[in-house]
């Protein structure tokens, strides 16, 4: 009986989940011209969304949650690393069967997704390692270790300002290491560090050109493609999600010298912060691109602070390699666990300059504390900038679209109203003279 | 030009340090022998005890003159110890620190033994910051000794008696330079114990025991003697005046710490200092393996005389580690 009803959920959810998932790509397909090179996100996503299981087949899968698990000591041993942190209602609904009410969504999903799943994943997920972030993902980590899964906590310090957290975090990282030799069976040597931190460093660099043409003032993609493409980096295996987003990048580049823009010249430029977007959660990124907005940057964790950064070692010795694979996720981290947090603040400022940002766009979960609680100081420091920013909070459910449609469009509106006085403003002085 | 700029911001910097150092090393201890000398003030060691040398190590003239009784400081030779701090000034503020991490023969020594280290893959040691801030003061007073320990030579200090002639020259008595770098030209004889005066046995006895620590210290942490190096500490009084300079744009900057792990003397400051432009601090040696390793467009600079020489700029930081990731 008991069996019956949980093979029942799992059918459901799962007719679930490939609805929203299509339902996103529908709204995702409408936007007009979209890159030919983004039908490979496209499929890739409706194909694990709609298809029979998520995982990667024929490999040894490390399930990560969080942004500061290395990537670059699994690809060391062979293994693949497979991010958790889902942005499926269909999940967070069976999550919020167990978890409080008030918890953050992200984590309710993931919970959820790894219960549900527990049977057919509890095996094919060598480990899930979830690094001490936020209260939530930590408490979590717990109760999913109570299920049939391999939890691997990855201690992380709450700041990272003194040596000793950085101390701390790079011995965390060792033992992860080694650790993960017991738990894949393979070794990590100098050289396939090496060729793990070039893979890494390849996926890397073909972010920043993707995030560097997004400076250009005629904007070639939007946001929500950005996001897909960075969200497919979740679970892709690297080896696809390289060649595909080269392709991506050609046709971008050619876009961009025959100057064709995916919005009208004077559309407002928005970055978008906050509590990660992750699919077929990206409600508020269409939304304000529905309203006639283009993303042209964000700082999230489940795009830009993924990929962004690069690993630089001294000495090609593991003793260096592995601490400056450490530094790497948690030096540049602006993660809001971390405190004080004054990096977020100063990139925000810095990226508002750099991609001639018009708004801001600041989408915190419901229950996702950090985010909650640092808006008011990004807040007011982007008051201080002269920057325009809109808070929504929101949470994966459907049900608030119309009223976070009526808040984004206005938001819009009046960025396009500034910028249009602000264009008078200079047509009338040029007048004058 | 800007095709220049950015062969040079693609370039790799260690390479032509590497190059550059051997260069100016041949040059320092063996440059006698062509009959080259550059000048007796110079801001780096170029020993005295070395008979070949192609210039001069400004401390032993400097600690010589500070033995000058105060009286007569402000006669003729006033005049003396004058210019010569000036031609040292002169030298210091064309190449400012990198005089230390391009010419110091001592450095370069330094270098290579962590070289060698690197091939027998042992890892290597830092410190923490409190320790580090800690240690780097010790330089500073070494300097005071430095002169006062001869001032007292000349004059009674504190009304305390003259210090024996003994007492002259008392960094190069325990300066690794005088008893490593005339091995370089087979001279042995600086390896040894003085007995004639119990303050010369004293400072040699030091400087044989400076000079092992100078040996096993390279091995273990990088430029491990430059931390207690009272020439550095001589440098940083004029390096604000120099013409090479090294900048940081704050605003550029994601505190991803690159910088401060290329750093082979580990100053933290280069990677957390967000406020001061200038990021040439009291132990920089100017290597700028920090600029290097900065995949941040234009966050580091290294200009000559206000002209941007060397920038950190995102192709050079991904040609760089590619290449080093592929085995070159």
């Amino acid at each position: 009986m008991e069996n019956e009803r949980a093979k029942a959920a799992q059918r459901t959810t799962r007719l679930h989940l490939g609805m929203e998932a299509m339902e996103t790509l529908r709204q995702v397909e409408e936007f007009p011209d979209n890159p030919l090179a983004m039908g490979y996100f496209y499929k890739l996503f409706q194909k694990m969304f709609t298809g029979d299981s998520m995982l990667p087949e024929n490999k040894q899968i490390i399930a990560t949650m969080c942004v500061q698990v290395p990537d670059e000591l699994i690809y060391a041993t062979g293994a693949v690393p497979f991010r958790l942190c889902s942005g499926a209602y269909a999940y967070d609904q069976i999550g919020a069967e167990f978890m409080p009410a008030k918890s953050c969504p992200v984590v309710r999903a993931t919970s959820g997704m790894l219960n549900i799943n527990e049977e057919i994943w509890g095996d094919k997920l060598s480990s899930v390692v979830i690094p001490t972030t936020c209260d939530q993902k930590k408490k979590a980590a717990e109760q999913i270790g109570d299920w049939s899964y391999n939890v691997y906590s990855l201690e992380m310090p709450s700041s990272k300002e003194s040596d000793a957290a950085r101390f701390y975090w790079q011995e965390s990282v060792k033992q992860f290491a080694l650790d993960l030799q017991k738990i894949t069976g393979r070794k990590i040597t100098r050289k396939n560090v090496k060729k793990a931190i070039a893979k890494k460093s390849e996926a890397g660099q073909l972010y920043r050109k993707l995030h560097e043409l997004r400076m250009s003032d005629s904007p070639v993609i939007l946001g929500k493609d950005m996001l897909l493409v960075t969200n497919a980096f979740f679970m892709d295996d690297i080896d696809n999600w390289i060649p595909a987003v080269t392709k991506l990048l050609a046709e971008l580049q050619e876009r961009s010298s025959e100057k064709i823009t995916v919005s009208g010249r004077n559309a407002p430029r928005v970055l978008l912060t906050g509590s990660p977007p992750v699919f077929p959660n990206i409600k508020v990124p269409i939304l304000v691109e529905q309203s006639g907005a283009v993303i042209v940057a964000d700082e999230v964790c489940s795009s830009s602070r993924l990929l962004y950064d690069a690993v630089a070692y001294d000495e090609e010795i593991l003793n260096d390699m592995i601490p400056a694979i450490a530094d790497r996720y948690l030096k540049p981290c602006t993660c809001p666990c971390l405190s004080p947090n004054n990096d977020r603040k100063r990139k925000l400022v810095e990226m508002v300059k750099d991609f001639k940002v018009d708004g801001v766009v600041y989408q915190a979960f419901s229950g996702c504390l950090p985010y909650e609680m640092e808006q008011m100081q990004i807040a007011k420091v982007l008051e201080e900038a002269g920057i325009p920013m809109l808070y929504v909070e929101t949470d994966y459910s459907p049900e608030d679209q119309g009223q976070l449609s009526t808040r984004i469009e206005a938001f819009i509106e009046s960025i396009k109203m500034r910028k249009r006085k602000r264009k008078g403003g200079i047509a009338s002085a040029a007048g004058r003279l | 030009m800007n095709k220049l700029k950015r062969a040079v911001n693609r370039s790799d910097i260690s390479r032509f340090r590497f190059c550059f150092q051997i260069v100016s090393f041949v040059l320092l201890i063996y440059g006698g022998y062509l009959a080259i000398n550059i000048g007796d003030q110079l801001p780096t060691f170029a020993c005295v005890f070395d008979d070949a040398r192609g210039g001069s190590c400004y401390l032993m003239g400097f600690q010589h003159q500070m033995s000058t009784p105060f009286d007569r400081m402000f006669t003729g030779r006033g005049i003396g110890i004058l210019m010569g701090l000036m031609t040292f000034a002169g030298f210091f503020i064309l190449l400012n620190k990198a005089w230390c991490g391009y010419v110091c023969p001592l450095g370069t020594i330094q270098d290579w033994i962590t070289k060698i280290r690197t091939k027998t893959g042992i890892r290597y040691s830092t410190y923490s910051a409190p320790t580090f801030n800690k240690l780097k003061v010790i330089k500073y007073a070494l300097l005071v000794l430095l002169i006062l320990i001869p001032m007292g030579i000349g004059n009674s200090i504190a009304g305390l008696p003259k210090l024996s002639h003994d007492f002259a020259v008392p960094f190069c008595m325990i300066c690794p330079g005088r008893t490593v770098l005339p091995l370089f030209n087979g001279d042995i004889s600086q390896l040894a114990i003085d007995f004639s005066s119990i303050p010369k046995m004293v400072f040699s006895s030091l400087g044989l025991l400076i000079t092992g620590i100078f040996f096993t210290g390279a091995f273990v942490k990088k430029r491990f003697i430059c931390l207690f190096c009272p020439m550095s500490a001589l440098h940083y009084i004029f390096s604000r005046a120099s013409l090479l300079r090294l900048t940081k744009n704050a605003d550029k900057c994601t505190r991803c710490g690159n910088c401060y792990r290329a750093c082979d003397v580990g100053i933290r400051a280069i990677a957390d200092d967000l406020e001061h432009k200038n990021i040439v601090k009291g132990d920089c040696m100017m290597c700028l393996k920090c600029v290097e390793v900065c995949p941040e467009e234009k966050c580091l600079q290294v200009s000559f005389v206000g002209l941007p020489i060397f920038e950190s700029t995102e192709e050079g930081f991904f040609k760089r580690t590619t290449g080093k990731q592929n085995g070159k």
